[in-house]
C-alpha cells in the first residue's frame, strides 16, 4: 500500500498525466501488474542472494565451526584475518590478478582489436579467440598439468629446439605466474570481442578522414578508436574487477592437483574462503571464511567506484 | 602490421590445435599418450569414453549437468522475464531502485554467498540434492538475467502493447502473446548464457553436492583427477572426461556462436 502511494506520487512528480485519464490505459496496466510481475523474481533474489549476503556479514562477526554454538568475536575476526599470512598472500594474489593480469589482458585486447579491425576473416579469428571463455577453467588447469609436466610435450618440443634446461613450469614458485598467464589467455578473447563490438559502431568515415590527414594505424587507434570506445572499455574494466575476484576452479585444479589443496602461494581470496570454510582435515572456520569473503566484496565495491570515477569522461558524440 | 597479423593467426591456430589435440588424445591409450604426446590415434580407443562414462562416473554426472543446467535456466528466464519487462516499462522511482538492486548483484563474487547458502540449504535438507543446486543457480542467475532482459525489453516498441491493450487483451495475455514472441531472441540468448554458466559452474557444485549420483560434470572431473593421482593417471579416460565437458560448449558455440557472442558483448556496452 505504501509503495503504491509512493508510486503515484513519483508519477505525479514526473509530470505524467494522472492515471485514469484515459490517455494511458497501458500505463495503468503496467502499474497494476508491476508487483505481480516483479515480485517472484524479487522474492527469489531476496531469499537466495540478498539475505545470504546479510547472513555472511553477520557470521563474519563470530567464531563458528558450523555445528556448535556461535561465539561472538566482533571485528576481531578481521584483525585476525589480516594477521594471517595465508590471507595476506591470498589478498595480494587477488590484487595481482586484478591489476597485473588486467593490465596485460587489456593491452593485448586493445592490440588485438587494432589488428583485427583491418584483417580478413576477422569474425572467424574473433570466434576462435573467444571460445576459451566458454570452457570450464578446470580443463585448462588439467591440460597445463599434462602439457607442462617435466617430461611433457612442451619440454619435449623445447628439447628439439635445443633448449637444454627448460624452466620448471609447475614448480611451486612458478605456479602463480602460470595461472595468471593462462587466465590472460582465456580472458583476452572475451574482452577483445566486447571492445570489437564497440569499435564496429564507429563510423567508417572517421577512419577515412584520419587516413586522408595522414594518420598512421597507431594514430588512428589513439585518436579515433580509443576515445570513441572509451565508455565500453571502462565498463570492461569494471567487469574484469568482478570476474577476476571470482576466479576459483583454475587455481583449484592448476597442474591437475585436487587431492591436496593447491599451495598457499597460488591462493586468491576465493580459494581462501573455500579452504577455511570447507577444509579437508581441520574444523571449518566459518567466521574467518565469511570475513574474507566480505573483504573481497568490499574490495570489488571500492575498486568499481574508483574505476568509475577515474575513467569517467564527457561522452564523445558521433 | 603484417607481423601482428601473423601473430594473431599463430594464436588462433594454437587454440584450434589445442582443442583438436584434446579430442584426439581422448581416443588414445595412456602409455601411448605419454610416449608420443602429439601422435594421432592410430589405434583408436573409443573404450576411453565407455570407461569415463561408467567407471569414471561421468555418465551420471553428465545427465545431472544437463538436468541442472536446463531446469535452472528455464526457471531463471521464466522468473526474470516478467520482472525485466515491468522494470523496463515503468519509469518510477521504485522501479529504478529495483533495477539498481538487481544490477548491484552483478558485483557480488560467489564466495560471499557460498557459506550462507550452504548453511541455509543444510537447514532445509537441500544440500547434496539436485533441487538444491538448481535453486542456487536460479538465485545466482537473477542479477545478470534481469539486467540483460531489462535492456532487451527496453528496445521492444510499446506500440505493440498499446494495440493489444486497445483490443482488450489483459496484461498477462499481452505479455505472453505479444511481448514474449517479439522478445524471443533475447529470451533465447538469456537462456543460452545461463546454460553455459550453469554447465561450467564449479564452486557451488563442489561445495553443495558430493554423492556419486548427485554431482555434476565439473565435480566429477575434479574427483576423477583426485583418485587418479593416487592410482596413477589414466590420461586417456581423463581426456575423454574433459571432452564430455568441452564438447557441448563447442557444439553450442559452433551452432549459435554469433548469438552467444552478441549476448555476452553487446548488452555490456549499453
Amino acid at each position: 500500500m505504501a509503495t503504491a502511494l509512493q508510486d503515484r506520487t513519483a508519477v505525479r512528480r514526473e509530470g505524467r498525466p494522472p492515471a485514469g485519464s484515459g490517455a494511458a490505459p497501458l500505463e495503468r496496466q503496467h502499474r497494476r501488474i508491476f508487483w505481480p510481475f516483479a515480485g517472484p523474481a524479487l522474492l527469489v533474489y531476496a531469499v537466495l542472494f540478498l539475505a545470504p549476503i546479510g547472513y555472511a556479514a553477520w557470521t563474519s562477526l563470530y567464531k563458528w565451526d558450523g555445528m556448535g554454538a556461535k561465539q561472538w568475536r566482533g571485528l576481531h575476526n578481521y584483525q585476525v584475518l589480516f594477521g594471517d599470512p595465508a590471507f595476506r598472500t591470498s589478498l595480494l594474489n587477488t590484487l595481482e590478478i586484478l591489476v597485473v593480469g588486467g593490465a596485460i589482458t587489456f593491452a593485448i585486447s586493445l592490440a588485438l582489436t587494432l589488428v583485427l579491425r583491418e584483417m580478413r576473416a576477422r569474425l572467424f579469428a574473433r570466434s576462435v579467440l573467444f571460445f576459451p571463455c566458454l570452457v570450464n577453467a578446470m580443463v585448462f588447469g588439467i591440460a597445463a598439468g599434462f602439457l607442462f609436466s617435466p617430461d611433457g610435450p612442451v619440454n619435449t618440443v623445447l628439447h628439439w629446439l635445443g633448449v637444454a634446461a627448460p624452466p620448471k613450469w609447475l614448480a611451486t614458485d612458478n605456479l602463480f605466474p602460470m595461472i595468471v598467464a593462462t587466465l590472460v589467455w582465456t580472458a583476452t578473447g572475451y574482452y577483445t570481442a566486447i571492445i570489437m563490438a564497440a569499435v564496429d559502431q564507429i563510423p567508417e568515415y572517421l577512419y577515412e578522414a584520419a587516413e586522408l590527414d595522414g594518420a598512421s594505424a597507431f594514430q588512428r587507434f589513439r585518436h579515433v578508436t580509443l576515445p570513441l570506445a572509451w565508455d565500453v572499455i571502462s565498463v570492461c574494466a569494471v567487469l574484469w574487477t568482478v570476474s577476476s575476484v571470482k576466479i576459483f576452479e583454475l587455481i583449484l585444479m592448476y597442474g591437475g592437483s585436487s587431492s591436496n589443496q593447491p599451495p598457499v602461494s597460488t591462493w586468491n581470496t576465493a580459494m581462501y574462503v573455500y579452504t577455511e570454510a570447507f577444509p579437508q582435515t581441520s574444523a571449518p572456520q566459518l567466521g574467518m571464511a565469511t570475513a574474507a569473503a566480505l573483504v573481497s566484496l568490499v574490495m570489488v565495491g571500492v575498486i568499481t567506484l574508483a574505476l568509475r570515477r577515474l575513467m569517467r569522461r564527457t561522452a564523445v558524440e558521433y | 602490421m603484417r607481423i601482428a597479423r601473423a601473430v594473431v593467426w599463430v594464436v588462433v591456430a594454437a587454440d584450434l590445435l589445442l582443442i583438436l589435440w584434446v579430442f584426439l588424445t581422448s581416443l588414445r591409450g595412456s602409455s601411448d599418450i605419454f610416449a608420443h604426446p602429439f601422435g594421432l590415434p592410430t589405434d583408436p580407443q573409443p573404450g576411453n569414453y565407455g570407461r569415463a562414462l561408467n567407471e569414471g562416473g561421468f555418465g551420471r554426472a553428465a545427465l545431472n549437468s544437463v538436468l541442472v543446467a536446463t531446469v535452472s535456466s528455464v526457471a531463471a528466464v521464466a522468473l526474470a522475464a516478467p520482472a525485466a519487462y515491468v522494470l523496463a516499462r515503468r519509469r518510477t522511482r521504485t522501479s529504478s531502485a529495483l533495477t539498481m538492486t538487481f544490477a548491484m548483484g552483478l558485483g557480488v563474487p560467489g564466495q560471499v554467498l557460498v557459506v550462507p547458502l550452504f548453511i541455509g540449504l543444510a537447514q532445509v535438507d537441500l544440500t547434496d540434492s539436485l533441487f538444491g543446486l538448481i535453486l542456487v543457480y536460479v538465485g545466482l542467475a537473477m542479477p545478470f538475467t534481469v539486467y540483460l532482459l531489462t535492456g532487451f525489453f527496453s528496445g521492444v516498441p510499446a506500440v505493440l502493447e498499446e494495440a493489444a491493450t486497445l483490443d482488450g487483451a489483459g496484461p498477462l495475455r499481452t505479455f505472453l502473446q505479444v511481448i514474449v514472441p517479439v522478445a524471443r531472441g533475447g529470451l533465447i540468448t538469456a537462456f543460452l548464457l545461463q546454460v553455459i554458466g550453469a554447465w561450467n559452474e564449479t564452486l557451488f557444485a563442489l561445495v553443495l553436492n558430493h554423492s556419486e549420483n548427485k554431482i555434476t560434470l565439473p565435480v566429477s572431473l575434479a574427483d576423477f583427477v583426485a583418485t587418479e593421482q593416487l592410482n596413477g593417471m589414466d590420461w586417456g579416460t581423463m581426456f575423454a572426461g574433459v571432452c564430455l565437458i568441452l564438447a557441448p560448449m563447442l557444439a553450442l558455440f559452433s551452432w549459435l556462436g554469433t548469438r552467444i557472442i552478441q549476448g555476452m558483448t553487446v548488452g555490456i556496452g549499453k
